[in-house]
């Protein structure tokens, strides 16, 4: 066991610090988080819809359409110098290299969510609420189940021609669940309610990721081997 | 968990010839791509310490051939044995005993030398990575540049450096494919040195070449392949290395 947390380890270490090096996908991330937090800021008409009521729709709008850009990148760089063939030869489990590409991914992911987040209420002039643990927590399962579906799908998608058009449309239909249950719950954090009204969606948000990541580590090994 | 499950060799076999399984075994292995056969039923045995070079013109399958000696190839047909155990595509256990030197060198530009061997090491559960990366970098004359950046070095030393990490695991069964292409005769040297030091008696190689020279110098048996088969093969010991250019030649085009 010791052995295949050490292999995790070493995936998740590499697409770090490969991400240090290079920031290609937080920046890409970041940038388009405050852009869109600016568009949205200039085309809501606020006498019309109080931007606290569509607030948390648009925060996690933003999450899965700049979460993408991150993702659909995963094994960009491992397509150089056929890198990635090299990990795939080595005696790792292939559901290992799953779950060490969805880890880093969601470390990348989240912190991109919780700046989301203050740009947001920068703009919109929402308050925290009174749970923003809880707030943080619903974050954090909403973008692990994310990068959990979005790391398998770009598996699929980064060997083909279109894989960049392929994988929204693979991700977004199943996503669906989580968007609803984490955009409601954030939008009841947000308004300050308390958390006793959250419970059933952080339920279906881990119900979404328990899913997501065994379903990713079982099929992974079918999509990148040969 | 993946599973790690192995299948050893037929339980046809009697136990005496199970211990003394070939380090190396192909049986009959096709790879197929649609409707062109790449790999046409090839059958290789080699024992500890052998060294196979194959020759042959280009698309006539070489590099699918070493694929599917490593693993990083299912075949159509056919079974690959390393050390009397079938290669077993939902385990993992015996690709602690195979190291491949690609066309494509698998490292990270972004990463430093010495990175690139750590994560591989990680990969490979090696615990004394501390010890055996400056070990291996010093075999392969890259010892003064573990802090370099892998895309900041020359082709050549990229070269050696995935020599480094294919070695890197110290493993049976070494794998090589074009090793020389793109070198400069210093770096062919240091390579040169680095391949006679795998003929420990202990290592079984492959190694797939367009270098006659080379290929003949270092190998215990030769194999000329063509449009996906052995066309020829035989002892080092029983080739003319003076007429081998020849008789490349006249197998390649069919004359012999």
């Amino acid at each position: 066991m010791s052995a295949y947390l050490g292999q995790i380890y070493a995936i998740v270490w590499k697409d770090l610090l490969l991400e240090l090096r290079t920031r290609e996908r937080v920046v890409a991330m970041g940038a388009f988080a405050v852009l869109s937090a600016v568009l949205f800021n200039y085309s809501i008409d606020r006498t019309a819809v109080r931007p606290q009521d569509i607030g948390a729709g648009l925060i996690w709008m933003t999450i899965v359409f700049g979460g993408l850009l991150g993702v659909g990148r995963t094994f960009h760089l491992e397509s150089e110098d056929g890198a990635f063939r090299g990990v795939l030869m080595s005696p790792v489990p292939k559901d290992a290299i799953f779950l060490g590409k969805t880890l880093s991914n969601f470390v990348l992911l989240y912190v991109v969510s919780l700046l989301i987040v203050a740009v947001f209420m920068l703009f919109f002039g929402m308050e925290i609420g009174t749970s923003p643990a809880v707030l943080g927590l619903v974050l954090a399962l909403g973008t692990l189940g994310f990068v959990a579906l979005g790391t398998l799908f770009a598996a699929v998608s980064s060997g083909t021609r279109m894989g960049e058009t392929l994988l929204p449309i693979l991700l977004f239909p199943v996503l669906l669940p989580m968007i609803v249950a984490g955009a409601g719950a954030t939008g009841t954090l947000l308004a300050g309610r308390p958390v006793s009204e959250v419970v059933g969606d952080i339920r279906m948000l881990a119900a979404f990721v328990l899913m997501a990541v065994a379903a990713g580590a079982v099929l992974f090994r079918f999509v990148v081997e040969d | 968990m993946s599973g790690v499950g192995v299948a050893r060799a037929p339980a046809s076999e009697s136990p005496e010839s199970a211990t003394a399984a070939p380090a190396l075994e192909a049986r009959g292995i096709v790879r197929e791509y649609g409707p062109v056969t790449a790999v046409a039923g090839i059958d290789i045995s080699l024992q500890r310490g052998e060294f196979l070079t194959v020759f042959g013109p280009n698309g006539a399958g070489k590099s699918t051939l070493l694929g599917l000696l490593s693993g990083a190839l299912r075949p159509t047909r056919g079974d690959v044995f390393v050390n009397g155990t079938r290669l077993d595509f939902g385990g993992v256990d015996w690709r602690h005993d195979v190291g491949v030197l690609s066309h494509q060198g698998f490292l990270y530009a972004q990463l430093t030398v010495e990175e690139n061997l750590r994560f591989y090491g990680r990969l490979y559960g090696l615990r004394d990575l501390d010890r055996r990366i400056p070990e291996r970098l010093a075999d392969v004359n890259l010892g003064d540049r573990s802090h370099s950046f892998v895309g900041q070095l020359s082709h050549g030393m990229r070269q050696r450096l995935a020599l480094a990490r294919a070695l890197l695991h110290d493993p049976d069964v070494v794998l090589l494919d074009e090793p020389y292409t793109g070198l400069d005769p210093s770096a062919a040297a240091v390579l040169r040195g680095v391949l006679t030091g795998l003929k420990d008696g202990r290592r079984t190689v492959v190694m797939v070449t367009h270098n006659l020279g080379e290929g003949i110098a270092l190998a215990t048996q030769l194999a000329i392949q063509v449009r996906g088969h052995f066309a020829w093969k035989g002892s080092r010991e029983d080739v003319d290395v003076a007429d081998f250019e020849r008789l490349y030649h006249r197998v390649v085009e069919g004359r012999a």
